[in-house]
């Protein structure tokens, strides 16, 4: 019904009117990408400036559609004489009409474009009580965005970011929680974007929340969501960024208040031990393979203290997994963590581990992407152990709503 | 050139021809084509290069398609999906539509202008033969299995050579420069040639439109060409030599690239409209039997997008962090270039009201450009909007959008042309049942393609991704545009088909008499096809239509009355001896070094030497080729004698004055 109702308000939109009437059939049950069903102020304020605008465009495909119909019709030739028609050379007044006709539209058109950009590119002073380490701080939402071939980094800095240099993405400062892929972010809060790359050009865009703004290498651009309601909202990487492009894919979680200090509790907290075999001897085969681009505070430290870190453009970096299982996705958002049950999606995770490239096209000669590791079955049985030990796993509620199909 | 020639000999006088190279005799048969310098030869070779690629670029899209037609598609790989979508990308923009711009400029513009020739046929021939080496080159990437994969507007840094190791780019960046060299040559030529070879009587204001798109299209050319060189010209650097121009490691702005590319290729954008515009602008009256509505507002509004054409390119970057002050400025410029554009559309339906349209193939395809055209210009609207452009950009919504664009506007114009203009070119008109087929056909398989990535646009389907999972809702939809693909391509083949069976069916048939379509500007005075000598005489122009003019004048009361039939007004195109350039083997002898030169640049410096050599030593043949040759088929009717003063150049038919003097001097 949802898909019926936006097919019905797109109907508005010119293009799409030939689809409309076919699009019975083929309205979609999920629609995590749609922009056209704003849940946050932001992607609300666009949805509001462009749905006038595709009506306008509407009417005026109906004018000159209908109207090159009806001239088919009107004045074909029925060949009944021979006689010429008229020969009007043009009516300089009629002309004039409709030069200034669509521009004043646009005039119109323009004065609520630029106030509305204008409101997507202020930000508000707003902060939200937290407790940091058992202390209470104020935090105005803002997070690091780092875009790199083929997944994001978010970085939390709760003392706020000035003075945080970020002109080097690559040697950017130790931060209190640094994590991957999922955002999470306090629901009904605007939340600022720090948006920057570590290689090539990216863009950031949880269509839900706001459009999308590029990622740009050795350059921070500004950018801000929110949320209405709790829950999980899909994004996808949307300036051509290489081989795997297309599965560089991200989420927003938005938690309740209350919520959102549970998450950075425990994101705060640091790992146990393992203490399983399998898990230790996942543990060793971490350090000596994994630990080399990922991070486990506590085994290797945090990111930045490990002096090889960014050494390389195009290698050595990846997703921190100190807390990986209070994530639901994995490899550039694009497998899911665990099954609809909450239990670990423990197939999809082995198959990762045997050999990622089958599974995700990396270049893995350049070890831009996740290179296969040669393990052994008993290897990967261990590794995923250890991996399990990671943090805790979120609420039932983000695993479903994480399930796409 | 040749005039220093001829005055450096010891003779002195020309009686003869001079040069150290002599000319091709023609002879007949492939060497014509290869040396040919007549614009109308090579105009035909543009477009059967053209529909070449076409149908190279059909088939990427075919596989595109293919492989999004289901979610997790397996068609074909990511890296090869990489390389087929920016190869259809640049193939359709660079290697179809300019050339099929180029194709009907070559062959139409002088004819409406009543010229013999371009202004300088060789340079004329050398365009287009460089164009071929470009595309050629371009698509060798493909016999070496590494074809270019940054997309087709390649934003850096990730076309540099740590993100792209292969030679792809350096194929894209090459073969791009290649083309270029040809567009800008080509440019020249025809700015000088409209500016200088106007037939007497005809003023800038009694040109028509078609040949006012075209004009305004070389000037867009020769300002953004040069834009879009020094940027691969640098990329090929960073890419070869070490150079870091954008290399944002080595503290290059990470938006140069675009800026360039975007000064370039929004200029672009109209390079390739306009030519259909005016192709429509010529369909529309002459089926409507009426004048073009307000021909001078036609006129402007081309000129005006032109200028105003240079001052959007940023909204190709809202998203790119640019500052708002810039997303706002550029939002404004950029939603009243739709003012133009809309002027002209609404100026072809004034055309078309109180008129008695003929709905033959031509026609259609005209309309279909008005309609279509405008779903175009309207979603570009909607996304000049910059704040509902950081939804749209970068997603199928813009795919859409610029094949609405291109293939809805520019696309089914060609096709208009094709059929309006068969007859001139060929002596045959194109079938009327299979144009037909043709045009509905392909206006739906557009529709059933385009139409629904309007809504996975919206639903959130990025662009450039190889393939999409189940469950975001965009199943359906791209399944539906696969099919609408092939139906396009039923209509690409009806298209070919109707080629093949007019020509068998006019075989040994007499040629269409003169004036098929009872039309109205100047190439229709000559018969059908037109005489390798263009005119037998000097038209006198005092009009704008001025063959209709003719034709027909109208009586006291208003109506149209005849004046005179076709067949009286047009030229016999039996004229004799009429002085022609003579063929040259150079242009594609010198075509043919530049991508030696460029093979040279991405495997081994040693490959340049003898591509230069080529370069060199047919540019010095070049020079020193005679004017023409008298014991050649193209005749030398009034010869170097009294009073010419060896200037005869021959890449200045008619003397740099307009070519129809020269015809008068037949007579």
């Amino acid at each position: 019904m949802d898909g019926l109702l936006r097919l019905i308000r797109r109907a508005g939109s010119p293009a799409a009117l030939l689809g409309t009437f076919l699009g019975l059939v083929g309205c979609a049950s999920d629609a995590e990408l749609d922009t056209l069903t704003p849940l946050g102020p932001y992607a609300r304020s666009i949805d509001a400036l462009s749905d006038p605008v595709f009506m306008v465009a509407g009417v005026v495909f109906v004018i000159i559609f209908g109207g090159t119909g009806y001239l088919w019709w009107r004045f074909r030739d029925d060949h009944s004489d021979e006689e010429y028609p008229e020969q009007i050379h043009g009516n300089f007044r009629l002309e004039i009409l409709w030069t200034l006709v669509p521009t004043l539209i646009l005039v119109v058109i323009g004065v609520f474009t630029i106030a509305t950009l204008a409101d997507l590119n202020s930000s508000e002073d707003n902060a939200i009580a937290l407790s940091v380490d058992g202390e209470s701080t104020s935090w105005e939402p803002a997070v690091v965005v780092v875009g790199q071939q083929w997944w994001w980094e978010y970085r939390y800095y709760f003392d706020g970011l000035d003075g945080v240099d970020l002109s080097d993405p690559r040697h950017l400062p130790p931060a209190d929680i640094v994590t991957a892929n999922q955002l999470v972010i306090p629901t009904g809060e605007e939340v600022e974007l720090k948006i920057t790359s570590r290689d090539v050009i990216h863009s950031y865009w949880i269509p839900a929340l706001n459009g999308k703004r590029d990622a740009v290498p050795r350059r921070v651009t500004d950018w801000k969501i929110a949320a209405d309601e709790p829950g999980v909202y899909f994004g996808q990487c949307t300036e051509f960024c290489g081989l795997s492009h297309s599965r560089m894919q991200m989420q927003a979680v938005a938690l309740s208040q209350t919520d959102f200090q549970a998450w950075v509790d425990q994101q705060l907290e640091p790992v146990a031990e393992p203490t399983d075999p399998a898990a230790v001897a996942g543990m060793a085969i971490f350090e000596t393979q994994c630990a080399r681009c990922h991070v486990v505070n506590g085994v290797n430290g945090p990111h930045d203290d490990k002096p090889s870190k960014g050494a390389d453009l195009i290698a050595n970096a990846a997703p921190d997994l100190t807390h990986l299982m209070s994530r639901t996705t994995y490899a550039g958002g694009i497998f899911n963590l665990y099954e609809p049950d909450g239990s670990l999606d423990r197939t999809q995770l082995e198959a990762w581990l045997r050999n990622p490239p089958a599974e995700k096209p990396a270049v893995a000669e350049d070890r831009r992407g996740m290179p296969a590791m040669g393990l052994s079955e008993v290897e990967i049985d261990n590794v995923v152990a250890y991996l399990q030990t990671l943090g805790a796993s979120p609420s039932i509620e983000i695993i479903a709503a994480t399930e796409v199909e | 050139m040749s005039e220093s020639v001829a005055e450096l000999t010891p003779n002195g006088a020309a009686t003869q021809p001079l040069g150290a190279y002599s000319r091709p005799k023609g002879g007949g048969g492939w060497r014509d084509w290869i040396t040919t310098v007549d614009h109308k030869k090579i105009g035909i070779l543009y477009g059967a290069t053209a529909l070449f690629f076409f149908v190279v670029g059909g088939f990427e899209a075919l596989l595109i398609r293919l492989q999004l037609a289901t979610p997790n598609g397996t068609v074909v790989g990511a890296d090869l999906y990489n390389q087929i979508y920016t190869m259809h990308g640049v193939t359709m923009v660079f290697m179809v539509i300019m050339p099929l711009a180029a194709a009907f400029a070559n062959y139409l513009l002088p004819l409406q202008i009543g010229a013999r020739d371009v202004a300088f046929p060789r340079f004329n021939a050398l365009s287009f033969w460089i164009f071929l080496a470009g595309g050629l080159f371009l698509n060798f990437a493909w016999l070496v299995g590494d074809a270019p994969d940054g997309g087709w507007f390649a934003y850096s840094p990730n076309t540099g050579v740590t993100f792209s190791p292969g030679h792809g780019m350096d194929f894209y960046a090459i073969g791009l420069q290649i083309a270029g060299i040809a567009s800008l040559i080509s440019a020249m030529n025809l700015i000088v040639t409209v500016l200088n070879m106007r037939a007497p009587g005809m003023t800038l204001f009694k040109m028509p439109v078609f040949t006012w798109m075209i004009l305004v299209v070389q000037f867009l050319l020769l300002f953004a060409v040069p834009v879009i060189t020094v940027a691969l010209f640098l990329l090929v650097f960073d890419r070869n030599f070490g150079s870091h121009f954008f290399n944002p490691e080595m503290g290059a702005d990470p938006l140069l690239w675009q800026h360039l590319f975007w000064i370039f290729g929004h200029p672009e954008v109209y390079i390739l409209i306009l030519p259909s515009f005016g192709i429509v602008s010529e369909v529309i009256p002459t089926f409507s039997r009426k004048p073009i509505f307000g021909y001078e507002f036609m006129v402007f509004s081309g000129i005006a997008i032109g200028f105003m054409g240079w001052g959007v390119w940023a909204h190709h970057m809202f998203v790119s962090g640019i500052g708002p002050i810039s997303v706002g400025a550029f939002t404004l410029s950029t939603m009243f270039i739709a003012v133009p554009t809309g002027v002209k559309i609404l100026n072809w339906m004034a055309t078309m009201w109180g008129g008695k349209l003929r709905f033959n193939s031509a026609m259609l395809f005209a309309t279909g450009v008005v309609s279509m055209f405008t779903v175009g210009g309207l979603s570009g609207v909607t996304h000049a909007l910059s704040p509902a452009d950081t939804q749209q950009t970068d997603t199928y919504y813009i795919v859409a959008h610029f094949h609405y664009v291109i293939f809805g506007g520019a696309l089914l114009g060609f096709f208009a042309g094709f059929y309006f203009w068969w007859p001139k070119v060929f002596g045959h008109k194109l079938g009327e049942t299979l144009g037909k087929w043709n045009f509905w056909t392909m206006l739906v398989g557009f529709n059933l393609t385009f139409g629904p990535m309007h809504i996975l646009g919206l639903n959130g389907m990025s662009r450039r991704i190889d393939t999409y999972s189940p469950g975001f809702g965009f199943d359906f939809w791209n399944l539906f545009a696969t099919i609408g693909v092939f139906v396009i391509a039923l209509g690409v083949m009806f298209f070919v088909i109707n080629v093949i069976l007019s020509a068998r069916r006019a075989r040994g048939l007499p040629p269409e008499p003169p004036d098929p379509w009872d039309a109205r500007s100047l190439e229709w005075f000559s018969p059908n096809p037109t005489p390798v000598h263009n005119f037998d005489e000097v038209i006198e122009v005092s009009s704008l239509d001025e063959f209709w003019h003719r034709k027909w004048t109208t009586d006291e009361d208003g109506r149209v009355v005849r004046k005179a039939t076709a067949a009286e007004v047009c030229q016999a195109g039996d004229a004799e001896g009429v002085h022609l350039p003579s063929p040259s083997y150079w242009p594609i002898v010198l075509a043919a070094g530049l991508p030696l030169i460029g093979l040279g640049l991405i495997y081994n410096l040693w490959i340049c030497v003898p591509g230069t050599l080529l370069v060199l030593v047919s540019t010095y043949a070049w020079v020193f080729e005679p004017p023409d040759d008298p014991d050649g088929p193209f005749g030398h009717g009034h010869g170097h004698d009294e009073g010419d003063d060896g200037s005869h150049d021959e890449d200045v038919p008619g003397d740099g004055s307009p070519a129809g003097q020269e015809a008068g001097s037949v007579e």
